[in-house]
């Protein structure tokens, strides 16, 4: 059986007096979308920065490609949260190339890799452009070649289609399967179903910090007897009082 | 080191590449240059008109009730003094036009050091001339009796004195020792006006943009700290190697114009004193006073959620920054008081003050060593705050972090 690339046994994570986590855990292995879902608040920007190393979990493990994740395998991951933006001061390919030094890419390995980016995402004109005077969508795509910059191992994508056109979002969902179709692990976390019905092929949803359901696609509609995953969704936060399916 | 490496170019370069940074390091000179120029040509015009209108003014009346002005001076200015009882005559004859001016010098001059000028017009060249030659006609006189006119010009001028000091038996520079560590303080306020606010701005604008996030995954908080303190140090140096082009420059045109630099208070190029303990411990306050500012500065941007916020929270630095100006008497001649002693160790004064001290010699190398101490524990806690705040406070873009969650666990 192969090694999962994100292990996370027991999580548990408070912010102050507040719990944000209670006791998750679950895998994610490689070639998978896995689509982490649940209503704002409901602990999954948490997740991830504890995951990455952004907050210090309370109790509990979380293992990326078998190991606390530290910012020196930044190679392994490509991460486009849901808070995210550029330096608007800087141009488009400084502010690639920048990042994938960061991701410990060579300075012409970053540049090589933006430029052929750039041009498969229609920005090639727009390489020496400041950040700042690129469309909302523009800046979204070169967001998520920061993201990919180095072939990542693990891709978190909070939210990725927000606010983008039906072209740009079919490219970046494009993007992403090719990720996936060449062994990387994605992280999908967004609140439209029909993406995590069409990509997915695991979830999990959380409720006040707890996992409420937690496998296949399939599995979890056969559990929650639901034609869609929406429904499964509607229907563990109508819950009063929930079961841990985690 | 990679990374750190990373972060130093790539701030330093975002820094640099803006268009406003060079435009204010252009600025500066540029400005300094043309309001110099400008004084020096505009004072120049008017002394050079009041001295012509001087020359013209001949139709003056000067009655002396006082009896204290020269005859002879006043006739050697081409006039001649009027009788005391053509006063209100005279004055009438200015009101109307035909005579220019009226000075009278009254009979309680000595007592009450008041005269008067009566003038035709509301000219204020003409006023100045007038006033000259009533003040100059009066001044020779009074100095008339000393006898040669060196004796008057040195009584009138007064002569500049050559100051010799004495230290532990030796002739010392005098000043002129106090001229390399005052670069210091000098260069300590370039340093904080322009450079400790980039720490500032480059932290909150981060969070502004949001871009945050995405850094954090990549490199740790303290590597991204220590690289952005590291590029604005660069930045500054790059600054201090400007203006010291600057001034080398500035030093050469003056001289091919012919003109040789006066410095003042007797200070000698060649008799500048370079003390290597003075100037350490000069250049050790000014490294750590720096950081402890930047450090105060990089978590006060962390702490607030937005650019205006920090901004706002930074005019406390800033102030203390300057606030040893308002005592800067008592930091160099009263070092016992204990305001001085405070405000040596106080963090927020103490580097000013020490490089003040350190400039005038009256810290003892105790007192020394203990104000640096101090100033390094403070820096070491500024970069530590910076760093915790940078850590539990760059991802709250809506609300300043409280003092809880930063110091809490």
């Amino acid at each position: 059986m192969t090694k999962p690339i994100v292990s996370i046994t027991d999580f548990h994570l408070s912010i102050g007096e507040k719990q944000i986590v209670k006791g998750l855990s679950f895998d994610i292995n490689a070639g998978e979308v896995f689509a982490l879902l649940g209503a704002n608040g409901s602990g999954k920007t948490s997740t991830i920065r504890s995951l990455l190393g952004i907050y210090k979990p309370t109790s509990g493990t979380l293992h990326i490609d078998g190991k606390r994740y530290t910012p020196e395998q930044a190679r392994t991951v490509g991460y486009l949260p849901e808070e995210r933006g550029l330096y608007t001061r800087s141009t488009v390919l400084d502010s690639m190339v920048y990042f994938g030094e960061l991701k410990g890419l060579s300075r012409d390995e970053a540049h090589e890799f933006s430029v052929a980016y750039l041009d498969r995402v229609g920005l090639a004109d727009k390489a020496n452009t400041k950040i700042k005077k690129l469309s909302g969508g523009q800046q979204q795509k070169v967001q998520l070649g920061v993201a990919i910059i180095g072939g990542p191992k693990l891709l978190i994508l909070d939210e990725p289609t927000k606010g983008l056109d039906p072209v740009n979002r079919k490219l970046l969902l494009d993007i992403v399967d090719e990720l996936q179709k060449g062994g990387a692990a994605v992280i999908y976390i967004t609140h439209l179903m029909e993406e995590v019905e069409r990509l997915a092929d695991r979830l999990l949803i959380l409720k006040d910090g707890k996992a409420r359901a937690y496998g296949s696609v399939a599995a979890v509609k056969k559990e929650f007897k639901s034609n869609s995953i929406e429904d499964v969704f509607v229907s563990i936060y109508n819950e009063k009082s929930g079961v841990n399916h985690g | 080191m990679d990374k750190l490496r990373i972060v130093i170019k790539h701030e330093y370069m975002t820094i640099i590449k803006q268009p406003s940074f060079w435009i204010v390091m252009l600025a500066m000179p540029l400005i300094i240059g043309l309001v110099y120029g400008l004084s020096y040509l505009g004072n120049k015009s008017s002394e050079d008109r009041i001295k012509e209108l001087a020359k013209d003014i001949k139709n003056v009346a000067i009655i002396d009730k006082s009896g204290l002005v020269n005859k002879a001076v006043v006739q050697s200015n081409g006039l001649k003094i009027s009788s005391a009882d053509q006063t209100a005559e005279l004055r009438e004859q200015v009101q109307s036009g035909k005579t220019e001016a009226l000075i009278v010098y009254p009979d309680t001059l000595q007592k009450d050091r008041k005269y008067s000028v009566y003038l035709a017009s509301d000219d204020l060249t003409k006023m100045g001339a007038v006033t000259g030659l009533a003040d100059g006609i009066l001044k020779t006189s009074l100095f008339l009796p000393l006898g040669s006119a060196e004796i008057i010009a040195l009584a009138q001028n007064g002569a500049e004195s050559q100051v010799i000091t004495y230290k532990n038996g030796q002739e010392s520079a005098g000043l002129n020792e106090y001229v390399v560590p005052g670069l210091f303080v000098v260069l300590f306020y370039i340093i904080f006006a322009f450079s400790v606010g980039y720490m500032l701005t480059s932290v909150s604008e981060e969070k502004e943009n949001r871009s945050m996030e995405m850094v954090l995954t990549y490199i740790n908080p303290r590597n991204l700290i220590i690289g952005k303190l590291l590029a604005v140090i660069l930045v500054t140096l790059t600054q201090v190697f400007f203006f010291a082009l600057m001034a080398i420059a500035a030093y050469f045109v003056m001289q091919s114009l012919g003109n040789s630099i006066s410095l003042p208070a007797g200070i000698d190029l060649q008799k500048l004193v370079f003390n290597p303990v003075t100037i350490a411990f000069s250049a050790a306050y000014l490294i750590v006073g720096f950081l402890m500012f930047a450090g105060f500065m990089t978590a006060t941007a962390a702490i607030t959620p937005s650019t205006k916020e920090a901004n706002s929270f930074s005019a406390v630095f800033y102030i203390g920054a300057f606030i040893p100006f308002y005592f800067v008497m008592m930091i160099l001649t009263d070092p016992e008081n204990p305001v001085t002693r405070f405000i040596t160790f106080f963090p927020l004064t103490s580097p000013v003050v020490a490089l003040l001290r350190n400039t005038v010699g009256n810290m003892s190398l105790l007192e020394a060593s203990l104000a640096l101490i101090t100033m390094t524990v403070f820096m070491v806690i500024s970069i530590w705050v910076a760093i915790r705040a940078f850590s539990r406070g760059s991802l709250e873009y809506s609300s300043r972090i409280s003092l809880g969650s930063l110091f809490g666990k």
